[in-house]
């Protein structure tokens, strides 16, 4: 056995030349401090997008993007297809723990100043996946057509119409038209299957090749060891990394069959909206924050105010490994600690203030 | 003696004053009229308001006592010549409308009956425009106007079909308000229970204000309305339910007490579904009769359509008309019919073909009746058990959307049967039960394997979880061995 995986590697080294990677990662350390534990963060943000990637594409196998067909297929998916249910529950839970994995590993690197020099283009390319995971869950919340979805498409983006100069064309641009109609579930299918797999695996890419070629980053009060801690990367980080996995995958397992994910009502847009429409709760603490604001600040519609705010504050918070300078020359910054911890009170405070209203 | 002379003249002279202005305060208006015969003049010989002291000046103004004509129609003197358009009604509301007035006549009337008109249907402007559409001269007539109580009366119960249909029965009119409204009221009428005995004299049957109102007259669509929907069985019952009222004719009270308990009177008065029967339904409305013993099936069969042409050919017809049984009342009573259920079914005590069926006398239909009840009883047991199932699974949280939707199926079949009933046919009937039962079979199928479907899910999480654990707890061995030198240090 061992002969004939050596016959094979042989073959592919000769032609590709492996060796010199092989020795790369031979060589490749993940250092050890009392913050370790927040690397594995990235390494399960990916493996929920892996399943994601696969759930989906077996989704795909049988689902039906018009609004005349996508929630019957939604409803032949759980009850024909053999494991349909469970693809398609492990699916759904699989998408709210990628987003709040994503969370934890983007709130991780932001306390560890980990966006600090070189790792700039680390942080950038992760807070767009972010982005681009919000829009996952966005368009993906919309495809079974049902009445929840529906009406959650229609409030969210009726809030990004309301945008002064470009609110209108991105309103009518996300509908496909005027309204939410089968048009939008399609245009809402395409982003969703195509065009941000496509952008994702892109940024994706060069986020992990960022990350293999810089290393880990190190937390600034560990700089002053003596001496430090490492493990490889190969195998003893990465067989930590498929450890936690498991557990991930026991606990997905766990949620899909004691929680299978509802199908709900088929989408009917000329009924009354539900009474307690919200958004998905990684939107919620916007959407309560908005609902707080008065009808007019400073002459301005409060809401508009509201979501411009929401942007400014995201765009700040993108572009901190550039204007916390303290970080990157390896001082302490205690402003970002404090900034830090205000936002995560906020999101949860606001998230649960949101979810039981 | 000079001083008594003085008063004695001035007495006489004074009396003789006194004589002559009597003798010019004679009612001028009246006594030319009467003079010169008019039919006005006529017919106000006779008027209840002549009667009670009124005069021409009191409708028409001017000075009564004059005279000279053109002083006694002075308009100086308000006088305002023939009263048009609303000018009349206001002119009788004028006393009609004011209690106090109508007191010192001790008037018992009511006073509202202008306020009534001009909320009725009638109060609607006419094609001038300028004018409402009826005004109490319409139907109460101008001078020769009597008690209400009065056979003479346009309005006394007897006249009212007539008098209502001077305009009610003529198309050209009636074409310029209501195209849509039938003009042959009066003539179905008149081939009423309530037609004829009014036409024999008898005021106390229903004529058209008994139902429609007098001075409130609202459209039939209008949900104040008499007559609407919703109401027609409070206005029948108005006179129907009256023991005392209806005493002479000989007929039942309670036909409001039990259609209120009928499947059709708690459909209209309940859930006020005005598509429900009431009694206008069956016994007609202008030409109202009790439906005969040969045509209860077809007044049934207005809504009732396929149940009726079942019945019409099914072997019952013939003998129910041998016997000379009233179709679908036999069974289902008239004024009272429940919602029906399957133990009217069968040859049970609560069954109605056992009123005819016994096993000794007509065996043949008895068995049949038996089967037929048998079946149905199947199909409600393993629709209730399929139904049961399906909500176990449910509430399981499995996806079973499919079963309730066939489910329907079922019920749909004995919907069905219930209607197959009718044809009284035992293979008719089985073709209409056999696939309802074969859907709620299916369903059962259906649920129970999604049933046992969540306890395969179970079963596998566990198998699933096991296998996992094994393989993390083997992968965490693993690492620790691989690891048991302690950390790399660079």
């Amino acid at each position: 056995m061992k002969t004939s995986l050596k016959k094979i590697y042989t073959w592919i080294n000769s032609r590709v030349e492996l060796d010199d990677l092989v020795q790369f990662m031979g060589k490749k350390y993940v250092p050890i401090n009392r913050h370790s534990v927040w690397y594995y963060f990235g390494g399960v943000s990916l493996f929920l997008f892996i399943i994601q990637v696969v759930t989906g594409i077996l989704l795909l196998m049988y689902y039906k993007g018009s609004d005349s067909l996508a929630f019957e297929s939604i409803q032949f998916i759980m009850s024909k297809v053999q494991f349909g249910w469970l693809i398609r529950s492990i699916h759904s839970w699989a998408a709210n723990l990628f987003i709040l994995a994503i969370f934890v590993h983007m709130f991780s690197v932001f306390f560890t100043k980990a966006y600090r020099a070189p790792r700039e283009m680390t942080w950038l390319t992760g807070m767009v996946m972010l982005l681009l995971a919000f829009g996952f869950g966005f368009s993906g919340y919309l495809l079974p057509w049902n009445e929840l979805a529906f009406f959650a498409t229609r409030v969210g983006t009726d809030i990004a119409g309301i945008l002064p100069v470009i609110g209108k064309p991105m309103l009518t641009f996300l509908r496909a038209g005027e309204d939410v109609t089968g048009a939008t579930l399609s245009r809402f299918f395409g982003i969703h299957v195509a065009i941000l797999p496509g952008i994702f695996i892109v940024f994706l890419s060069i986020h992990l090749l960022l990350v293999q070629r810089q290393g880990m980053s190190e937390p600034l009060d560990g700089h002053h060891d003596t001496e430090r801690k490492v493990m490889p990367f190969f195998p003893n980080f990465l067989l930590r990394d498929l450890l936690l996995w498991l557990i991930v995958l026991n606990v997905l397992a766990i949620l899909a069959v004691f929680f299978p994910w509802e199908l709900g009502k088929k989408a009917d847009a000329f009924a009354s909206a539900p009474a307690g429409i919200k958004p998905e709760w990684y939107f919620l603490f916007m959407y309560q924050t908005l609902k707080y604001l008065p009808a007019h600040i400073l002459s301005m519609d409060g809401e508009v105010l509201g979501v411009l705010l929401f942007g400014a504050a995201g765009a700040l918070w993108t572009l901190v490994p550039f204007w916390d300078k303290k970080s990157s020359r390896g001082e302490r910054n205690r402003f970002i600690n404090y900034l830090g911890l205000f936002v995560v009170l906020f999101i949860i405070v606001l998230t649960i203030i949101g979810w039981l209203a | 003696m000079k001083h008594f002379a003085y008063i004695l003249s001035l007495v006489i002279i004074s009396s003789g004053l006194v004589f002559s202005q009597a003798q010019t305060r004679v009612d001028q208006c009246v006594s030319c009229h009467n003079d010169l015969e008019t039919p006005e003049a006529k017919l106000f010989q006779h008027d209840i308001h002549r009667m009670k002291g009124l005069s021409c000046a009191d409708c028409h103004g001017g000075n009564r006592y004059a005279e000279d004509m053109d002083q006694a129609m002075d308009k100086k003197a308000g006088y305002i010549g023939v009263p048009k358009g609303d000018q009349i009604s206001s002119m009788c509301a004028k006393c009609h409308g004011d209690a106090e007035k109508m007191k010192q006549y001790h008037s018992s009337l009511p006073t509202n009956q202008f306020e009534n008109l001009k909320e009725s249907v009638h109060g609607r402007l006419d094609l001038t425009g300028n004018a409402r559409i009826a005004q109490c001269s319409t139907c109460h007539n101008a001078h020769g106007i009597v008690s209400v109580k009065n056979p003479a009366s346009p309005v006394y119960p007897l006249n009212i079909p007539a008098t209502c249909a001077k305009c009610h029965a003529n198309p050209t009119y009636m074409r310029t308000y209501d195209p849509s409204l039938p003009v042959d009221q009066l003539e179905k009428y008149r081939t009423s229970i309530h037609g004829i005995r009014n036409k024999k004299g008898d005021p106390k049957p229903a004529e058209c204000a008994s139902c429609h109102g007098s001075h409130d007259i609202k459209s039939v669509h209008d949900a104040k309305s008499s007559v609407y929907p919703l109401n027609i069985p409070a206005t029948c019952a108005h006179c129907h339910s009256d023991a005392a009222y209806m005493k002479q004719y000989g007929i039942p009270t309670d036909q409001f007490e039990k259609y209120s308990l009928s499947v059709h009177g708690v459909a209209l008065l309940k859930k006020h579904d005005i598509s429900a029967p009431a009694c206008n339904s069956c016994h007609g409305n202008h030409g109202a009769v009790p439906p005969g013993v040969e045509s209860i099936s077809k007044v049934c069969g207005t809504c009732h359509a396929l149940n009726a042409d079942l019945f019409s050919s099914s072997p019952h017809k013939k003998a129910f008309d041998e016997r000379k049984l009233p179709e679908c009342e036999t069974c289902h009573s008239n004024h009272e019919i429940l919602t029906p259920t399957e133990k009217m079914l069968g040859t049970t005590a609560d069954a109605v073909c056992s009123r005819c069926h016994t096993e000794k006398e007509n065996p043949k239909g008895f068995i049949a009746a038996q089967q037929m009840r048998t079946l149905m009883d199947s199909l409600i047991h393993e629709e209730a058990k399929a139904k049961m199932l399906v909500n176990e699974a449910e509430q399981r949280g499995m996806e079973v959307s499919d079963a309730e939707y066939k489910l329907r199926d079922a019920h749909q079949a004995l919907l069905q049967s219930r209607t197959a009933v009718h044809a009284f046919n035992e293979e008719k009937f089985a073709e209409t039960v056999k696939p309802g039962l074969a859907t709620a079979a299916l369903v059962e199928g259906e649920a129970k394997g999604a049933v046992e479907e969540y306890y395969f899910r179970r079963m596998g999480l566990g198998v699933a979880t096991l296998i996992i654990t094994i393989l993390a707890v083997s992968l965490f061995l693993y690492i620790r061995r691989l690891e048991k030198n302690g950390k790399h240090k660079v």
